[in-house]
């Protein structure tokens, strides 16, 4: 009998040997990397104070010319979408491994590697520019990597009084005099289902098809997304002028900082979810 | 294997002490003849005896603040109705908030907190001051862990809530049953209206007359606010971060608009307004008196009357008095 059992064991791990061999050659999942390009048009966007002379400068539609000193949004519920139609979602539901801070004044954050993705073909990649409602508390207990990552210092993305994440956090300069702009969106969502309920959603969904499908097995791809924040101002949905003031028309500093006026800027962003499915995003090379 | 059996004793002997020791009975909750309907929150977190005395403690917890100097009731002093006499919220370090402390009364049969309304659950509350820079500026692991420390609270948690591990949900859970208790009618005011035998003197009969005409549309039922937004046209805060209830809702028709206060109470939470543009009760009778700030959004009962409540100064005397009668001396422990 206990021999028997040996022999078992035995041969349960010769097949696990024969599967591991195998995989070697032709691997079930591999990495897939996410690199991120924050522009103005075609210009990669360099940070600068108010009058940084090295700051990338960009003009409006409505002729204002603009720069950026502070550039972060966060990206969460990442999808892959297969050649044939099936859908492989990231660790969507765990802020801590699917979910990050883009931040243009630290390179690293630039780049997202998306590990243990399943061998295939892709076609389109679809992910949320900020965090869907029910995971948008805070919730320090369950997502402590994500929620001190938003947290830092260096980072500030959070709305303490909407106990949410800011989603988008732009500071910078406008007109020729430089005056100060500030963009921040979050949702300010609250109620549960059946009570009442009230407040904006911030939240985007951004779709992106591949042109070049991403191979993920032998090899690990690398897609390169740009982010067009000329589109902040001149978007597919609203085109913005800015103006500075403290009455409910004003809109460029620092009065985005409540909900008010502030979806014109989110729906440029991460675009209004009827025909603007991707925002100031777009697919600019897929390496496989 | 002798071990084993240890551990297996050791481990059925705390289980039946969990189970003989957890009784915690819920308090009998009164409801005021006239308050409106309880905000639905509460039958889900229905006050218990331990509950609300952990929940007491944890309110006047300085352990919440990253430095240990700043409770919840360092701005929510039961003498001043749980509010404060500062025009804006003084936190951590001196940081001044955004706005004027509101106080905590008759939260059960509130629909809306805070200013803006943006907390709809009394549980959602306790979070924000705790993480908010002007105010505690610390985060609830960061206060577990100091109140892990406590050997007190480990048998105050048990009591409450079966065993004694601290979590985010049990803190937020026990600080509003806490809160839900803190009710109060039992004013001059209430004692007449359930004919106890006091009258109002003269001047408040008139007073209170004179407040049915001009204030009581806003500032209905026994609660003496509708719970609606308003923009009254007080002088603005022009802090970037303020926007009244647009805030939250992100609708130009709310824009500057707050919350009716209730008045129950109200000669205790000088200054007054949305960040305390007022010194005094009477200052802001002379402001409606004079005339509000005009706004696309103002509220229509006041442009239907030229942006004014008219009041001469014995009206204005007549009404601070019956104000007064509003006063539950026991609730602010006086």
């Amino acid at each position: 009998m206990k021999n028997l059992k040996n022999y078992l064991t035995l041969s349960v791990c010769t097949l696990a040997l024969a599967a591991c061999s195998k995989n070697e050659d032709n691997p079930v999942a591999n990495n897939l990397e996410l690199q991120f390009n924050n522009t103005f048009k075609e210009q990669t966007i360099v940070l600068g104070g108010a009058n940084a002379s090295s700051a990338t400068k960009n003009t409006s539609a409505q002729g204002q010319v603009h720069h950026f000193s502070e550039l972060k949004y966060v990206l969460s519920n990442i999808r892959l979408i297969k050649a044939d139609g099936g859908e492989i979602p990231y660790n969507i539901n765990d802020l801590d491994k699917g979910a990050t801070v883009i931040d243009q004044a630290k390179a690293s954050t630039l780049r997202y590697v998306l590990s243990n993705v399943p061998a295939g073909a892709y076609k389109q990649l679809k992910f949320g520019l900020g965090v869907k409602t029910e995971l948008n508390t805070l919730d320090q207990l369950r997502f402590p990597a994500f929620y001190n990552t938003a947290g830092a210092n260096d980072t500030k993305m959070m709305w303490e009084w909407g106990t949410g994440y800011r989603f988008t956090k732009i500071e910078g300069f406008y007109d020729t005099d430089s005056k100060p702009l500030s963009i921040h969106t979050g949702s300010t969502v609250a109620g549960s289902e059946g009570n009442q309920t009230q407040g904006v959603d911030a939240y985007r969904e951004i779709t992106l098809d591949l042109a070049t499908q991403a191979q993920v097995g032998a090899t690990a791809p690398r897609i390169t997304i740009k982010a067009d924040f000329d589109k902040l101002l001149s978007g597919k949905t609203n085109t913005i002028t800015l103006s500075t003031g403290t009455s409910q028309s004003d809109n460029a500093t620092p009065n985005i900082h409540t909900a008010v006026q502030m979806l014109k800027f989110v729906d440029n962003l991460g675009g209004n979810g009827v025909n603007d499915l991707s925002g100031i995003f777009s697919v600019s090379q897929v390496e496989n | 294997m002798m071990t084993a059996i240890i551990l297996f004793c050791s481990c059925e002997k705390q289980e039946e002490e969990g189970t003989f020791q957890f009784d915690n009975p819920e308090l009998a909750f009164e409801l005021p003849a006239g308050f409106p309907a309880l905000n639905n929150a509460f039958y889900a977190n229905k006050p218990t005896q331990y509950a609300v005395e952990l929940g007491e403690r944890l309110f006047n917890e300085p352990k919440f603040s990253g430095n240990n100097t700043i409770s919840c009731g360092s701005c929510h002093n039961p003498n001043h109705a749980f509010a404060d006499n500062k025009p804006r919220a003084i936190g951590i370090n001196d940081r001044v908030g955004l706005r004027n402390t509101p106080p905590i009364q008759n939260m059960a049969f509130m629909q809306f907190y805070n200013w803006d309304g943006n907390i709809l659950e009394l549980e959602k509350q306790p979070l924000v001051p705790i993480i908010t820079h002007e105010e505690m500026n610390s985060s609830i692991l960061e206060v577990i862990a100091k109140l892990e420390q406590v050997p007190a609270y480990r048998d105050l948690f048990w009591k409450a809530f079966g065993d004694p591990e601290i979590t985010p949900e049990r803190i937020y859970r026990s600080i509003a049953q806490y809160e839900y208790t803190l009710v109060s009618a039992n004013s001059k005011y209430d004692r007449i209206k359930r004919q106890e035998g006091e009258q109002f003197t003269e001047t408040e009969a008139e007073g209170y007359r004179l407040f049915q005409q001009k204030c009581a549309s806003c500032h209905a039922t026994e609660l003496f606010t509708d719970q609606s937004f308003r923009n009254v046209g007080f002088p603005a805060n022009s802090d970037t971060q303020e926007a009244g209830r647009a805030r939250v809702t992100g609708l130009p028709a709310d824009y500057m608009q707050f919350r009716v206060p209730s008045l129950r109470n109200i000669v205790y939470t000088a200054p007054y307004g949305s960040f305390g543009q007022f010194a005094t009760l009477r200052d802001v009778l002379d402001y409606f008196d004079k005339g509000v700030s005009d706004a696309a959004n103002l509220d229509p009962l006041l442009k239907a009357n030229g942006n004014r409540i008219p009041l001469n100064e014995n009206e204005k005397e007549a009404i601070l008095s019956f104000l007064e009668t509003l006063s539950d001396e026991e609730f602010v422990g006086q």
